[in-house]
């Protein structure tokens, strides 16, 4: 097939949801170009290095976890349409993690049958409630395109417990829910399949290892791809794209255009007349991430992989007033999977919810200063959970929702972007689709699922 | 191409597909998708590699002629009546 236009694909974005896409376009033979602002890929999940340690900015652990002879699960799917060996990559499914709030606690790991016993355990009663729901969640076809359902009235109706539904609900949320409050139950299910259904894990080695293994890939089907290189403008001609014009001043014409900047950013790009207030989400976070010396283990309580917490009677998912919310949070232990070994280091890992605002409007001088109030704040909270890590720290490294911005180009630093989604990838412009985050599926998984999906549905055919 | 030379190719894309796949016992006229597992995602791999390696194209409408391996060579027959073996 010959064509006129230099690229048959330009995908905007060398994330997650990016490299997919590319990898499966590529794959079938088309010309393919990915641009990425940065030096490295990765996006909202890669690496830097401090001290000699390499620290991940996504990665506590990947969801949906399954064996390899099971086809049909969405990791070994992801794998075939890649054609990545499933068989090759080596797993390390995670001990168990725990919801803590002030009066319950429940544990899970990925055998489903555990969080039912813990559930019977802590909640009298409330199993059959539970089993309901499940039965429920199995039933929902969330990728039929739905209206939106609050999964709030669904779970007090079926449960008939706050504090059991505040609990199921606090990993589902913080792990992919770009809406405050509530949660559109289409992505309740995908989020409670992915995690209590399927699980954590971690791959063997860095993130770094899992993005080096998608690039190659990408590049054994001659896809091409450009670092430091940043799109400035998408330019439409009528109901069609042309090409980008890239801030060196570059032009490039391509057939189609996949963007992975979210709904915010490819507006900005294309000049998409759209209501920008309803498609900037307000869930952000600050996360710190502390190395302590292997001596500190045994006065560190970490025998879970994470931990969930919660200190207020009731769960609030909605964006603090203050620069963060430490009541609740999540702390994650990226050494805590099974038959890792032990290094002469290890890392907790602490994220609370942050108002964007607060952090962008104490500009450079008061940043650094709320930085340490913040941190100090969530430390004491956390060290009263697990005792206190931050004493004999090595290194702390703190990053913002302004950090997240900066770095990935998610408007206001919203972790899982947009509140409305655009399901099918389609935008006002014929070749122009959107994938990852604003497209709908979250996290590391989901994003690199939701590049496949477009592509499969918008892109092949 | 001769139907035994389809048959070959068609194993040879759906092995490439799945490193699991399983031939033996292999029913020509039983579904593919019950004996082998196979789901929408992966008929369209078979339909993609199919235009890739030959040029073919086979609208969505088709994919139900697909469906087992004699209907796949049946079906490939005249659109790969003048390629050959590569
Ligand atoms: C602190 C934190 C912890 C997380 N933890 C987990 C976890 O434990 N498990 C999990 O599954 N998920 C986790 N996630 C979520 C996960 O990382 C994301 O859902 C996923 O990586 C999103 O991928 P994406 O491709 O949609 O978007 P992105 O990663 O944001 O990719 C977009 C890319 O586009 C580039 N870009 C933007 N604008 C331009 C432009 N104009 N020109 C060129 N390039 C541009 C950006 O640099 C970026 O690389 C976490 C996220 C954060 C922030």
């Amino acid at each position: 097939m010959k064509s006129l236009e230099d690229y048959q694909l330009i995908i905007i974005g060398g994330g997650l949801s990016g490299l997919a896409a590319g990898i499966r376009t590529a794959r079938f033979g088309q010309k393919v170009l990915i641009l990425e602002q940065h030096h490295f890929p990765g996006g909202l999940n890669s690496f830097y290095y401090r001290q000699g340690h390499i620290l991940e900015t996504g990665l506590h652990a990947m969801t949906n976890f399954a064996e390899p002879s099971n086809r049909h699960a969405p990791l070994n799917r992801l794998f075939r349409q890649l054609k990545l060996s499933r068989k090759k990559f080596q797993t390390h499914e995670q001990i168990g993690s725990e919801i803590k709030f002030q009066t319950h606690g429940l544990r899970f790991n990925n055998d489903f049958s555990f969080l039912e016993s813990e559930i019977e355990r802590e909640f009298p009663g409330s199993l059959d409630h539970f089993r309901n729901l499940a039965m429920k969640v199995q039933e929902h076809d969330p990728f039929a395109l739905s209206k939106w359902q609050s999964t709030r009235e669904i779970l007090s109706i079926t449960l008939r417990n706050k504090v059991l539904e505040d609990m199921l609900l606090l990993p589902l949320m913080v792990y992919g829910n770009s809406e405050e409050h509530d949660m559109d139950f289409g992505q309740f299910v995908i989020m409670f399949r992915s995690i209590f259904l399927e699980g954590f894990f971690r791959p063997e080695g860095t993130i770094r290892d899992f993005l080096d293994m998608l690039v190659e890939q990408y590049k054994k089907y001659d896809g091409e791809i450009r670092f430091q290189t940043k799109v400035a403008k998408i330019v439409t001609h009528k109901d069609r794209i042309q090409g980008v014009l890239l801030e060196s001043g570059e032009e490039i014409s391509c057939r189609a255009v996949l963007s992975t900047v979210g709904i915010p950013g490819t507006a900005h790009l294309s000049d998409w007349p759209l209501e920008l207030e309803a498609y900037s989400g307000k869930m952000s976070f600050m996360e710190s991430i502390s190395i302590l010396p292997s001596s500190q283990r045994q006065s560190v309580r970490s025998d879970s992989t994470i931990i969930f917490y919660n200190n207020k009677d009731e769960f609030h998912y909605s964006c603090p007033d203050t620069a963060i919310d430490d009541s609740w949070g999540v702390i994650c232990f990226p050494e805590n999977f099974q038959a890792l070994e032990e290094g002469d280091v290890f890392q907790v890992r602490v994220t609370n919810p942050a108002n964007y605002e607060i952090w962008r409007q104490a500009g450079s001088t008061q940043y650094e200063q709320l930085k340490t109030e913040s941190y100090t704040k969530s430390q004491q909270t956390v060290g009263k959970i697990i005792g206190n890590y931050w004493k004999g720290a090595v290194f702390q490294d703190s990053f913002t929702p302004t950090t997240i911005e900066r770095y990935t180009a998610k408007a206001k630093g919203a972790v899982y972007g947009s509140p409305l989604k655009i399901k099918d990838g389609c935008t006002p412009w014929q070749n122009l689709f959107i994938a990852g985050t604003d497209q709908g599926y979250l996290g590391i998984i989901g994003s690199m699922l939701s590049g496949v999906t477009i592509v499969n549905q918008q892109l092949l055919q | 191409m001769t139907r035994d030379e389809i048959r070959d190719i068609i194993i040879e894309i759906i092995q490439d597909i799945d490193e699991e796949a399983e031939f033996d016992g292999l029913d020509a006229d039983a579904p593919l998708r019950d004996q082998l597992d196979l789901d929408s995602m992966d008929f369209l791999d078979i339909v993609m590699e199919l235009r890739k390696r030959y040029q073919i194209t086979i609208p969505e409408e088709e994919y139900p002629e697909l469906a087992t391996l004699n209907s796949c060579v049946n079906y490939l027959e005249p659109k790969l009546q003048s390629v050959a073996v590569s």
